[in-house]
């Protein structure tokens, strides 16, 4: 290998965005390569011993079996479970999370949180990125949560429409595999236009909506009609099913993508209920499907375990000149070379966090000052309980339905929006039930045989819970710092992260709170949340305690903007101060809003993809 | 004695599931391998020997009854036939509690196959679970019960979509099975 290296397109990241750009660009005939800081996959479903490690990497190829048989023995069955611990790239666990106390750092995992409260989400450094342990839902953003600063006063406008990113919407759309029906997911049908979706009007989803579960169906029946009243205004609560990236019924002659391995993995959804951690036949997208597709264009090179750590500048410091990175043999020993490369254009795709990490690193693209800033989240209050009856729990995807009928209106002026997410599969996520409950009953409540089963088969499929994604708003003292203290095994930074939550996401959270209350009044929901201040997501709004959750969406950190001295990039997703950077990832949106993120940021990314062809290909 | 008959039958009476059911999990060999390697044999065999005889003289509620008294209570063979019951619902070795381990651990444990630390017994293990099937489902992320059986009536034969005439055609194309 040697430092002059030329491509047009040098991608740090091989997750869903790094994706995306790869696959387009190679497609247009441009030569593109990608780095990866953490491991392959392999290209495999199964191990085989006709796989030897080739010369350039020593460790034993992966498989994403490999990746099954290691969730299915790991004792903590967390997102990040079944993908490789690796600490020359390591990464955020769920079960690093702990309160921080009062004026203390907590730095006990791969993030050093100086608080004061933590920030709670986790994503994955291998190839394939955090859609490996993605649930799949792809909603769009409404609106109104594009113009949040005109229409409400608070939070940031966006430098764009929703009516300029809907055309790069139904692309996502279509690449990733979304299942659902565009009749239902514009809303039309929930009496708030505040949440109405404009859809074209031919628009139609390559693949029919997912069915919805059994307690999706119970809880449409049971609320039928039922409103909620907000500032002296009523809004109804409707049940509708969610967009979700899972393979289903296909829609004329559209079929069904898969990824790695063998050509039938890849097809409809079977039911496994396991889309996170890891969704075992891959009928759920996740970015290796992108990646295969960028590998055929045969312009595409992916370099795994290459570790981009600094971006240099020509001497005018205007464009990135070289792309340095550390190439390392194996996850377990720190032991790496360094090389660079460069590119026409580089384009970061590392993750929200990463991107800003290598960027402060570099001391690049941070005129405003806002690289790093404004990381949100959607903290996720749990609420749970025991329907009145046998509603099937434990079965199907994670979600197949939700209440997206409080994601907009007035009320955004005093407190925070937020979504109902139905979840299938029961306690799991509050109590990790039934294998981190079950041992309760057998060692406390002195169950065994014939009464330990009975009970199980009658209290366990009657377990549910809600999910309340609260939206947050972009906040500069929530960020992501370095430290020269704080550094991993290869010597590159780990994030500092500073993070609060703040009173109009916590009345959000008080909001939520009542709504469910309500929900399980109405239908006589036996009641078991609990909120505890050894709960690391614990706080308090008006005397009351919550708990939120992460949810895994990690937005901000480089947001688009119309003014460079406010925003890292414009609405090309071009740098203001590099014009031959572009930065895509959830990391580029200036408010986080109530759905999740990943179809907006896909949506973006295939318009920045435009944006960098256009840039090689000047008229 | 067949040892691992006598595992079985303690089995039964811990787990609440018969006998052919146990044994078609594919799964107890490997159980009653830990086992063996975990606890000193003094103490198999008298977990062994007094659960045949309780079950030999009582049935029913008598035999629970007479196994909370002579076996989940006591100090020795309770702990052990709880890890029993939870390596079958629950795939996991649990360590045995601190008590027991300091009266009863096997003094010269050598680093081997197995360690009395919490940990899952194998792959195979984790999808044989007996909690799934208790709870009227399968082990998140095996034995997919197939497309859209989510929407079935908890209890509904899940291996087939019902064609009754009870649901229009049209809801079953919107996947509204109910």
């Amino acid at each position: 290998m040697n430092n002059n290296e030329h491509f047009d397109v040098v991608i740090v990241g091989a997750g869903i965005s790094g994706a995306i750009m790869a696959q387009e660009l190679g497609k247009n005939g441009k030569s593109v390569l990608i780095l990866e800081a953490g491991t392959g996959t392999g290209g495999r479903f199964f191990s085989s011993d006709c796989d030897a490690p080739s010369q350039e990497n020593s460790q034993p190829l992966s498989s994403y079996q490999t990746y099954m048989s290691t969730f299915f023995t790991a004792l903590a069955k967390i997102p990040n479970a079944p993908y490789p611990n690796n600490a020359n790239a390591p990464q955020p666990l769920v079960t690093d999370l702990a309160p921080i106390p009062q004026g203390q750092i907590s730095d006990n995992g791969y993030f050093v949180q100086t608080g004061p409260l933590p920030f709670a989400s986790t994503y994955t450094r291998a190839e394939g990125g955090t859609t490996l342990h993605w649930l799949g839902t792809c909603l769009r953003m409404l609106p109104e949560d594009f113009e949040l600063k005109t229409r409400f006063g608070r939070g940031l406008d966006w430098p764009i429409s929703y009516d300029e990113l809907r055309p790069w919407y139904e692309i996502a759309e279509q690449n990733l595999g979304v299942s659902a029906n565009a009749n239902e997911q514009n809303y039309q049908q929930i009496d708030n236009p505040a949440v109405h979706i404009p859809f074209a009007a031919s628009y139609e989803y390559k693949m029919e909506k997912i069915p919805q579960s059994y307690l999706d169906q119970y809880f449409s029946k049971g609320l039928a009609q039922m409103q909620v009243s907000f500032e002296g205004k009523n809004y109804p609560i409707d049940v509708v099913s969610t967009p979700q990236a899972r393979n289903g019924m296909p829609r004329g002659d559209y079929r069904p993508v898969g990824a790695v391995g063998h050509e039938t993995a890849g097809q409809r959804c079977a039911g496994n209920s396991n889309c996170v951690p890891i969704c075992p036949i891959q009928a759920k997208y996740n970015a290796l499907k992108t990646l295969e597709q960028a590998k055929k264009t045969g312009k595409v090179e992916i370099r795994t375990q290459c570790v981009a750590y600094q971006l240099e500048t020509d001497e005018q410091g205007k464009n990135i000149a070289r792309v340095h990175y550390k190439k390392y043999q194996s996850s377990d020993n720190p032991d790496h070379q360094c090389h660079a490369v460069s590119g026409t254009i580089v384009v970061l795709a590392s993750h929200a966090v990463e991107n800003a990490k290598l960027l402060l690193a570099s001391n690049v693209a941070n005129s405003s000052d806002q690289v790093g800033r404004n990381l949100m989240d959607h903290p996720t209050m749990l609420t749970w309980g025991l329907m009145p009856t046998d509603i099937g729990a434990f079965r199907g995807p994670g979600s197949t339905s939700g209440i997206p009928s409080l994601r907009g209106g007035e009320f955004r002026k005093s407190r925070a929006a937020f979504r109902i997410e139905i979840g299938n599969w029961g306690w799991s996520w509050p109590e990790g039930a039934p294998v981190g409950t079950v041992p309760d009953l057998i060692d406390e409540k002195n169950m065994f045989g014939e009464q330990l089963k009975n009970y199980i088969a009658s209290v366990y499929p009657r377990m549910f819970r809600f999910g309340f994604l609260v939206e947050q708003l972009p906040d500069a003292n929530n960020r992501v710092t370095l430290d020269d203290n704080y550094r991993d095994q290869l010597g590159n930074y780990r994030p500092v992260i500073s993070y609060n939550v703040t009173d109009y996401t916590r009345a959000g959270m008080a909001a939520a709170k009542e709504v469910s209350d309500q929900i399980f009044q109405r239908l006589g929901i036996e009641g078991f949340t609990e909120y505890k201040p050894s709960d690391a997501g614990y706080l308090t709004y008006r005397g009351e305690g919550y708990s939120y959750n992460g949810a895994g969406h990690l937005v901000g950190t480089h947001i688009m903007g119309d003014n460079p001295n406010t925003s890292v990039v414009n609405k090309y997703q071009q740098s203001w101060d590099h014009p031959n950077l572009y930065l895509v990832g959830c990391g580029n949106m200036p408010t986080i809003s109530t759905s999740n993120p990943t179809l907006t940021m896909a949506a973006l990314t295939y318009w920045a993809a435009q944006n960098v062809l256009e840039a090689l290909n000047p008229c | 004695m067949d040892k691992l008959a006598d595992f079985y039958q303690v089995s039964v009476v811990l787990t609440g599931y018969n006998r052919s059911r146990l044994m078609a999990t594919g799964i107890g060999e490997e159980y009653f391998e830990v086992l063996t390697s975990l606890v000193p044999g003094k103490i198999i065999d008298e977990l062994f020997i007094c659960s045949r005889a309780l079950a030999h003289e009582y049935k029913g509620e008598a035999l629970n009854e007479k196994f909370r008294e002579q076996i989940l209570s006591n100090d020795r063979l309770g702990p052990v036939a709880r890890n029993i019951l939870k390596m079958w619902y629950l795939s996991l070795w649990y360590q045995l509690p601190q008590s027991w381990r300091e009266t009863y651990g096997v003094p010269s444990q050598t680093p081997g196959k197995y360690q009395d630390i919490d940990f899952v017994i194998s792959e195979n293990a984790y999808i044989q679970g007996l909690v799934w099937p208790a709870l009227g489902s399968h082990p998140m992320g095996a034995k997919q019960p197939g497309y859209g059986t989510w929407a079935f009536k908890p209890g509904e034969e899940l291996t087939r979509i019902n064609l009754g005439t009870d649901h229009p055609v049209s809801d079953i194309e919107e996947g509204n099975l109910s």
